[in-house]
């Protein structure tokens, strides 16, 4: 058992630990963007950003990621410092100018004070390099998407922007996004997504879409259910069992 | 678990009271489409109320990668932990018994909890078609 300081008040932490884990356990708001329980931290965002120090620092201080730092005994941390409030405001200044479309962006640029009007460069993406959807489809085992390029060019795709062979399409990717910039276009039989269209398994009462083909051959496979809790659609499934349950009742 | 969640379809009138309550307490505004519990009627003058079983051995905890559906021990009942769902989807189809349904708005999936051990619809049905037992 550690004990650290934030905003002076002292937390009981656990080692190994991150600061994050201890401020949001005891209701202290440090806004993240690029942060995910379920997935390891990457520290992409900056925004999470917060101050730093010790009793034998001697004064000096320093700037780390929240998400990403473990807390250690007798640090002190300050999550509103002027330091650490200017930094947030250029992070969200730089995510501005690389998507001053996206709403997620613009609200939080509102909250810290910092909205700046700028021309697009990187037409009409929302993208802000969190990461999140390339985690995602990691964590399902697919690995179709990760980040290519450098610099102002550096975009999340398959590799070489061609069909990803790995994808199944369940659009994860797509739900966990913040901003909303992957694109996916479902209709009645098919789903389109990373340039690839995919056959929906339909349901065999009513027909309507239920998951994309390859999304349940991959959890066939993957999770072990037999084949036939994927054929019908969560409503179908309820309004048969219930005459079912009601013959087993009477 | 001290009680049991139960429901005594013969006593339902399919008043649907229950749909109400559970979408007051756990949807936006009483909107009907996020209740947890639906009735059907079965017959002339039958209904069925179909929500969670909390099944022991349940697929859409077994399906979850990223362990977001966990067992309350003190309830007994599946809870979704928000934080760690990514969204996938896969409890959604995996329930064998249509309960849980996906809120596109939040991109995370809506089941019964039993509301922490005392259920509203339990406490609002008006015909004892729903009951806590021993
Ligand atoms: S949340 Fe810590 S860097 Fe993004």
């Amino acid at each position: 058992m550690t004990q650290i300081l934030i905003d002076n008040r002292k937390f009981n932490a656990e080692e190994g630990e991150t600061i994050l884990e201890v401020a949001r356990r005891n209701q202290i708001d440090i806004p993240t963007l690029c942060h995910h329980e379920a997935l390891e931290a990457v520290g992409a965002c900056r925004l999470c950003t917060v101050e730093i120090t010790g009793e034998d620092w001697n004064g000096s201080t320093k700037l780390v990621s929240a998400c990403l730092y473990p807390v250690e005994e007798g640090l002190i941390v300050q999550t509103r410092s002027e330091g650490v409030l200017r930094l947030r405001q250029t992070v969200l200044d730089l995510l501005m100018a690389r998507c001053p479309e996206s709403t997620v962006i613009r609200d939080l640029a509102t909250q810290h004070g910092q909205v700046t009007e700028y021309q697009q460069f990187t037409d009409g993406s929302k993208c802000i390099m969190c990461y999140l959807c390339v985690r995602a489809c990691a964590k399902l085992g697919c690995h179709a998407i990760s980040a290519v390029n450098r610099g102002t060019l550096k975009e999340v795709a398959p590799p070489f922007h061609e069909h990803a062979e790995s994808c199944v399409g369940c659009g994860t990717c797509a739900t966990i996004c913040p901003t909303g910039h992957i694109e996916m276009v479902d209709t009645a039989e098919t789903r389109t997504i990373w340039k690839r269209e995919f056959e929906f398994v339909t349901c065999k009462v009513c027909g309507e879409p239920l998951i994309t083909k390859a999304y349940r051959d991959y959890a066939l496979e993957n999770r072990r259910l037999p084949n036939d809790y994927y054929t019908v659609c969560s409503a179908c499934k309820k309004s048969e069992l219930s005459g079912h349950f009601a013959r087993l009742s009477l | 678990m001290e009680k049991t969640y139960t429901v005594i379809p013969k006593n339902c009138t399919g008043c649907r009271t229950c749909e109400l309550a559970c979408s007051m307490v756990k949807g936006v505004d009483g909107n009907l489409g996020h209740s947890r519990i639906n009735i059907y009627p079965t017959g002339p003058d039958r209904f069925m109320q179909m929500t969670c079983m909390q099944c022991i051995d349940a697929a859409c905890v077994s399906v979850c990668p990223t362990d977001a559906l966990m067992r309350n021990k003190e309830t007994d009942a599946v809870e979704v932990v928000e934080e760690r769902c990514i969204g996938c989807a896969l409890c959604e189809t995996a329930c064998p018994f249509g309960h849980i349904h996906f809120d596109e708005l939040k991109g995370i999936p809506l089941k019964c909890d039993l509301c922490g051990g005392e259920p509203t619809c339990v406490r609002f049905c008006p015909h004892r078609a729903l009951e806590m037992r021993r």
